[in-house]
């Protein structure tokens, strides 16, 4: 009986550790399903222009763009991108995205908000100053380009893969951009210069009418070393009830891109463009005369803007410092409208030495000549060059 | 008409070039591993991010944000962060 009561103090005794074997303590840090982030870019620098006789030399910066990420489990998850920079003395604050993602299924993903627009590949996936292998944009890009930037509104993308090929889609409907008719809502004259070019900037819906567009894309191969795709925006860009109400507007671009380690060249050889087309419908402007009257006119609206870069990193190679430079080249042209006040015709170039201290860390130099005929401020028949020298310090974290 | 000209002239090359080198195409990405599609695709925009940059949960996130960003499939940003979070 002894025995019997000791052998059964003995098993209570044991039944809390065989309870803490089956259980695992509980983890002070195991992570939750909410994550926070703060990603972005940064960059810094010194820009040394000429144009004609003029010399300009500044440094730059530092322009900084936080990239707040909210992960809300695994199929939420919402990000915004803020962007300060100081220009013309002050301090400018832009609201480049905001936007939710929901993964609906492994080939559909809806976004709503303000979003980068998959129109090319540019804008959306090449532009930050860390990512972007010159100091600036090429011609047409960007802000106060032709082809858009953002937009609010709705989308569904995916990825398909088709056997060893992948297809890339994208579908879009946002409040569109908005026409420049060289008059305000008020009906006062404002930017008659730019009258006949597209806001997109503008993100309330002027027509109710909305954008749609769309992005499809083909990788080949199952490296995914190319990409090939053709993109379409468009739709009413008139205020309601205007002059302007029944103009609209379609946008095209075609984008492709090559990247691979090549290994008979011993590095990475980066090759990418893009072509952007922009029609805008025939429309009266007009244009103020010192008398105050105004003389109407019009041109067949109708822009475009491409840029082709090739890039080569010795990645391959077996000296270490070696392997951490890259050399640029790109070319640019941006050709507006005959006709409009803004008409101009302009072509770049630009080379680029490149040295990355890091994955994400970069020293830029780049030497950059851009001819222009007509736009603003170069006197009717000439050519005016620029040239520019740029060294700046790029940085994504 | 000189615009449509444009476009064939980028385009062309392009679709006939793709067609040549898709008749080459090998294995596909479920044969893949995570490290390869993590040097094929991280580089189409950007250079190859170290695994030690961030930990297993940031991983996680950034695997999420570049799904929807770089549009990778499912099995692809699988595959990359389960390499990624045993690399680091």
């Amino acid at each position: 009986m002894k025995k019997l009561i000791l052998a059964v103090l003995a098993f209570m005794l044991m039944l809390p550790n065989l309870y803490a074997q089956d259980t695992p303590a509980p983890d002070p840090y195991k992570p939750s399903k909410t994550q926070f982030m703060v990603r972005g870019y940064a960059h810094a620098g010194l820009n040394y222009k000429k144009v004609g006789d003029e010399v300009e030399s500044t440094f730059v910066g530092t322009t900084f763009n936080p990239i707040f990420i909210f992960k809300h489990g695994d199929r939420l998850i919402f990000e915004t991108e803020l962007e300060f920079a100081v220009e013309d003395n002050k301090l400018e604050i832009g609201f480049e995205y905001a936007n939710m993602s929901y993964i609906l299924n492994d080939y559909m993903t809806l976004r709503m908000g303000k979003m980068l627009l998959p129109f090319g590949t540019f804008i959306e996936r090449l532009h930050p100053s860390w990512i972007n292998k010159f100091a600036n944009m090429p011609l047409g890009m960007g802000h106060g380009g032709i082809a858009p930037t953002s937009g609010i509104g709705v989308e569904l993308r995916g990825a398909i893969p088709v056997g060893s090929m992948k297809v890339l889609y994208y579908g879009y409907i946002t409040n569109g951009p908005k026409l420049n008719t060289g008059f305000d809502a008020e009906g006062n004259i404002d930017e008659p210069d730019e009258a006949g070019q597209l806001i997109f900037n503008n993100f309330e819906d002027n027509n109710n009418k909305k954008g749609y567009g769309g992005r499809l894309a083909i990788l080949p191969f199952s490296n995914s070393s190319v990409e090939i795709g053709g993109s379409i925006y468009g739709g009413a860009v008139g205020d309601r009830g205007s002059f302007y109400s029944n103009i609209g507007a379609m946008l095209y671009a075609i984008d492709f891109s090559f990247v691979r380690q090549v290994s008979a060249v011993k590095g990475i050889v980066d090759i990418k463009g893009q072509y952007n087309l922009t029609n805008v419908d025939d429309a009266t402007y007009f244009e103020p005369e010192p008398d105050g009257s105004l003389t109407p006119y019009t041109f067949e609206n109708s822009s475009n803007a491409y840029f082709g870069q090739i890039s080569y990193r010795p990645t391959m190679s077996g000296n270490d410092v070696l392997k951490r430079f890259e050399v640029a080249f790109r070319y640019s042209a941006f050709n507006a409208p005959e006709g409009a006040e803004w008409e101009q015709e302009s072509t770049q170039w630009a080379v680029a030495l490149n040295y990355y201290m890091n994955w994400r860390t970069l020293f830029k130099l780049s030497y950059q000549s851009t001819n222009q005929v007509g736009g603003h401020g170069v006197p009717e028949g000439q050519t005016v060059v620029t040239d520019g020298l740029f060294f700046h310090w790029a940085l994504g974290f | 008409m000189k615009n449509l000209k444009t476009i064939l002239v980028f385009a062309l090359p392009m679709l006939v070039g793709s067609l040549i080198m898709a008749s080459c195409a090998s294995s596909k990405v479920a044969m893949k591993s995570g490290a390869q599609l993590w040097g094929e695709n991280c580089v189409r925009c950007h250079s190859t991010p170290s695994p030690s940059a961030y930990n297993n949960t940031d991983w996680e996130t950034i695997g999420l944000h570049m799904r929807v960003r770089a549009n990778l499939t499912a099995e692809e940003t699988q595959k990359v962060v389960e390499f990624l979070q045993s690399a680091n």
